[in-house]
């Protein structure tokens, strides 16, 4: 096997060197000189065959030329690679043109406004339920200290079925009685729903909204909570530089009651057309829960306390997208849905 | 209500300017709408709590003034006193039901001059929106508005027999109201009678016949109080809101009724002369002021901040309360007549609160105890609309209320209905037993806009009867699909119409999403409803290609349009959201295709079933790779090209292994179908 003579092979190599023009020649000088059976490894498995003192010379003689063959072939895919993209080998594209269209479905933004005012109560500890549309008076009315006959039952007109006794809910708060009823303090409930009004249709009434109610029961539960829970609420939904004020106001299931308002949005509380140059924008009612409501449900007023909030969807929504038609939510124009 | 600034200043002495006045009020609870600056004075617009009926009067509102800004009332209206001279005027008050009308009080006043009213008084009402008609009826008015109760003056000389009957109309009666208005009263309504006839709608408007006029000469000034409800049922039967009606329903106390009575007698006296000459009331019902216990524990317990005795103390006593110390830690509170809104100690608590200022109550959190959330179908919703909104489709909302007309072609159980009592229009007659129509509807809108393709989805309750008494309301799942879905590709526009078979593969995506394996269509029937089924044979819903007739009603021209409502609480009983992790594959697989001609009743789920059933554990997978029918397949077959997944858990599977189970295959989808292979 000693016959293999170095000088030989040196100036084979040099002479195919010169020949590699393209990427497709190289690798053919690559297969010949450097793959597992190419020439190189050939020389190198001759070299336990050569007499001992002749071995350390050839192979150092070996590894020299195939660090050169090495750098040679390094440069030549350099080199091959920049003709290749400077060249003319690829399709002429033009890149204005559009991507083909991928369609990505969006949800509604009512959907939207609710789950991201449900993500900022469960991270508080709250849970989610929701209850039926169809339900009792009892429920919706006289549970809530709504007594019938009374002025503020019309601010709760409300739809009736022909089936006896039932009604549409106009209000998410039947979902405390619902809740109450069946449970035992503490609770942490967050209640989104639909409900239904009799209400002329214009640019800020439907007869059909959604809403979301929430409350908390438990010992030693303050108006102070309330203020702190909707604080928390508010700055998720709204930001953190929004201003917030709670205005004493009467509904008959709380009592202290509030009606929330927030710096307006749109003119931070100067004074605009949204606002109606008032600053404030009412967001939220709510209160700490009436004792009458806790007898409805059988739990004690002396050991439980409580509060409720509830707010309109819709007007969440209308505020923080800038909507200025209530009836766009329902008329479902693609237009409208994808913008979200 | 509307009551100017000037006039609030006549009961409490204000140093704010109108809009720091209006902004304290509004915080205690009063909010101010709007302020209107007009001759010389500041008109209020505000929004009263049906809670507050002693706030619909400039004493009322004088008093929150009062209690806010640490001022005291300037005039209280004088203690009635009862008639003290003896005289010979004769005059009966009947009333038939004291339910009806607890306190009905009458003053005869002879010689007053009508007139036009004084200037001050004619501008004062005209502030507040309120027409000038005589000094009469002006001063009946003021003192409405000044003190609450709302008074009517008559003709006495018009009031026939001698007497005042409150009663009950009868069926038919009927009464010209000063509006001018011919009314048909019953026994619904409460009157206020002559001897023969109704002169008044109690506490809603007086008759025309026994107005005051400029010939008047001796009136009959009425104050009372009566039922709440009566007046509320009357006012909606005659759809006629006033003032007055305004303020019984939401009640008067007995002081108010006897107080006003004499202001404007006093008034009518100075300004139109007149004589009371006879006083006279139905009832002298004793007044006892309740008393309630208030503790100032409790009372920081409730709101979070310990407000002092002496705060609590000064706060309630500028409201009118009379308080007396129990022991260290609380009061007696005498609650005066004009509150009857107070009756618990929850009550006091928010007077104090209210007025101490609910922002200078402090900010905490409460210490929540985490629930855990039952997993389960409350996750079913989110995870269908997460899996559709990302097949491209858009969620939609439609209204729950339809009209009857709509549901012709999608839903014909009439028995099972839900319809609306008292709805404003057709398009609410009616509970949806199913989403279809409304989206179809959305569909047709957006056809309409030049919208396309539709690809729409929502998920909301469908309601219906179960019996005369019970109702189900039950989630539920609709899929519209619409038009020509236009691509531009590398090479050039590519048009997709979207039809049944894009429908069923977003619904076997959601099946499949939903650990839901074993469900099946069935073939459409001839109105174009195939039924969907899953497990057993159980109905879970409904693929609809809609027939051409509803596709006219809806105004959807020249396309076609598919849809599919599946019922949520049947799924939801069968979804398996579990997760596993299989093992990937260790070997490589074996494919073959198999091309055949076939007839063209043959289902291709009977060609797939028969393959799996002579494969046996070897065929991993079998599915139709490609379908056609047309030049080359004679008129009544089709060509179908099956493809099959041939793997081993255990070794690299050999051609020799595979081609029996290729070749017996084919045979059996000859022998069974008459298969061609081509």
């Amino acid at each position: 096997m000693s016959d293999i003579n170095i000088e030989s092979v040196k100036n084979e190599i040099e002479a195919a060197i010169a020949n590699v023009n393209s990427s497709a020649e190289l690798e053919v000088f690559i297969n010949k000189y450097l793959s597992r059976k190419g020439l190189l490894a050939e020389l190198t498995g001759s070299i336990p065959s050569l007499p001992k003192e002749e071995r350390g010379k050839f192979g150092q003689e070996v590894n020299v030329l195939k660090s050169k063959i090495n750098i040679f072939v390094d440069e030549k895919r350099k080199t091959f690679l920049q003709t290749k993209t400077s060249g003319t080998a690829l399709p002429n594209i033009d890149i204005s043109m559009p991507g083909i269209a991928q369609n990505i479905g969006k949800l509604h933004p009512i959907t939207q406004i609710i789950n991201e005012i449900n993500s900022i109560f469960i991270q508080m500890g709250f849970s989610i339920v929701e209850g039926p549309e169809i339900e009792t008076e009892y429920n919706n009315f006289t549970g809530l200290n709504i007594p019938l006959e009374h002025p503020s039952r019309e601010a709760f007109d409300t739809f009736y079925l022909k089936t006896e006794k039932l009604l549409l809910r106009s209000q998410t708060s039947p979902v405390q009685i619902r809740v109450m009823k069946e449970r035992k303090p503490p609770l942490a409930i967050i209640a989104p729903g639909k409900v239904y009004r009799p209400d002329a249709v214009d640019a800020s009434h439907l007869f059909m909204f959604h809403q979301i109610e929430g409350f908390v029961v438990d010992k030693n539960i303050k108006f102070s909570d309330l203020k702190g829970v909707l604080e928390v609420f508010l700055k998720g939904v709204f930001g953190d530089d929004i201003k917030m004020r709670f205005r004493p106001h009467f509904f008959p299931f709380t009592e202290p009651s509030a009606e929330v308002d927030i710096s307006c949005i749109i003119c931070k509380g100067k004074g605009c057309s949204v606002c109606g140059r008032k600053g404030w924008l009412e967001v939220l009612g709510s209160g700490m829960i009436h004792p009458n409501v806790f007898k409805n449900v059988g739990y004690s007023a002396k050991e439980y306390t409580g509060f409720a909030f509830g707010m309109g969807v819709e007007r969440i929504a209308m505020l923080k997208y800038g909507i200025d038609d209530i009836r766009l939510f329902f008329q479902n124009d693609l237009r409208f849905l994808k913008q979200f | 209500m509307k009551i100017t600034y000037n006039w609030l200043k006549e009961f409490v002495d204000i140093k704010l300017k109108p809009a720091q006045i209006a902004d304290k009020l509004t915080m205690a609870g009063i909010e101010v709408k709007g302020i209107e600056e007009k001759n010389a004075d500041y008109v209020f617009e505000i929004e009263i709590t049906s809670n507050r009926p002693d706030w619909l009067s400039a004493v009322g509102l004088a008093r929150e003034v009062a209690a806010i800004t640490g001022q005291k009332i300037k005039k209280l209206p004088a203690i009635s006193r009862q008639p003290s001279k003896k005289n010979k005027e004769k005059f009966d008050i009947v009333v038939e039901d004291m339910k009806d009308c607890p306190l009905y009080t009458a003053k005869i006043i002879r010689d007053v001059k009508v007139a036009e009213s004084v200037d001050w008084l004619r501008e004062k009402l005209e502030l507040i929106g309120c027409r000038s008609i005589n000094n009469i009826v002006d001063i009946t008015n003021y003192a409405m508005f000044s003190y609450g109760e709302p008074l009517h003056a008559f003709d006495l000389d018009k009031i026939q027999g001698g007497k005042v009957v409150v009663r009950r109309a009868r069926t038919g009666e009927k009464l010209i109201t000063i509006d001018g208005v011919e009314r048909t009263l019953d026994a619904g309504i409460l009157v206020i009678a002559d001897a023969f006839r109704p002169i008044a709608i109690a506490g809603v408007m007086g008759g025309k016949e026994t107005e005051v006029t400029f010939n008047t000469k001796n009136i009959l000034l009425e104050a009372a109080q009566f039922n709440q409800v009566m007046v509320r049922r009357s006012r909606q039967k005659l759809a006629l809101q006033t003032d007055s009606s305004y303020r019984f329903e939401r009640g008067i106390d007995f002081v108010t009724v006897r107080n006003t009575s004499q202001e404007a007698a006093s008034l009518i006296n100075r300004i139109a002369g007149g004589k009371c000459e006879l006083e006279k009331a139905s009832s002298s019902v004793a007044l006892k002021n309740k008393t309630i216990e208030i503790n100032i524990n409790s009372l920081a317990d409730i709101i979070g901040i310990k407000i002092s005795a002496v705060k609590i103390k000064s706060i309630l006593t500028a409201l009118g309360f009379k308080l007396k110390n129990k022991g260290k830690s609380g009061f007696f509170v005498e609650i005066p007549a004009y509150r009857a809104d107070v009756s618990l100690e929850i009550d006091l608590v928010e007077e104090i609160a209210r007025i101490y200022g609910f922002e200078n109550i402090p900010v905490s959190l409460p210490k929540f105890v985490p629930q855990i959330n039952k997993a389960g179908s409350s996750r079913l919703v989110p995870y269908i609309k997460e899996v559709l909104v990302g097949l491209g489709l858009n969620e939609a909302i439609t209204y729950s209320l339809i009209d009857k007309n709509s549901l012709k072609g999608f839903y014909a159980d009439e028995i099972k209905l839900l319809e609306i009592l008292n709805p404003l229009s057709k398009d609410q007659e009616l509970l949806r037993p199913t989403l279809m129509p409304s989206l179809l509807k959305a569909v047709a809108y957006n056809l309409n806009q030049k919208q396309e393709p539709v690809e729409l989805f929502e998920i909301g309750n469908t309601y219906i009867a179960l019996d005369n008494k019970s109702t189900l309301e039950n989630p539920s799942l609709c899929i519209a699909l619409c038009g020509t879905n236009s691509l531009l590709l590398e090479n050039g526009a590519v048009k997709e119409k979207l039809g049944v078979f894009h429908l069923k593969g977003i619904l076997e995506t959601v099946f499949n999403n939903l650990g839901i394996k074993d469900f099946s269509f069935a073939s459409p029937d001839e109105t174009g409803k195939s039924n969907i089924f899953a497990g057993n044979q159980e109905k879970v819903g409904e693929l609809f290609i809609i027939p051409d007739q509803i596709l006219n009603v809806f105004e959807i021209k020249n396309k076609s349009a598919v849809i599919a409502e599946i019922d949520l609480s049947k799924i939801a009983a069968r979804m398996d959201l579990k997760k596993r992790f299989l093992g990937l594959p260790l070997y490589p697989g074996v494919t073959r295709d198999i091309s055949l001609q076939i007839k063209e009743d043959v289902l291709v789920q009977g060609i797939l079933d028969l393959i799996k059933k002579q494969s046996g554990g070897l065929l991993e997978e079998v599915k139709v790779v490609d379908y056609y029918k047309g030049k080359q397949i004679p008129h009544g077959f089709k060509g179908v090209t099956v493809s099959c997944l041939y793997r081993s858990k255990e070794r690299t599977l050999t051609e020799e292994e595979v081609n029996p189970l290729y070749s017996s295959a084919c045979s059996a989808l000859v022998e069974s179908f008459g298969a061609k292979l081509r």
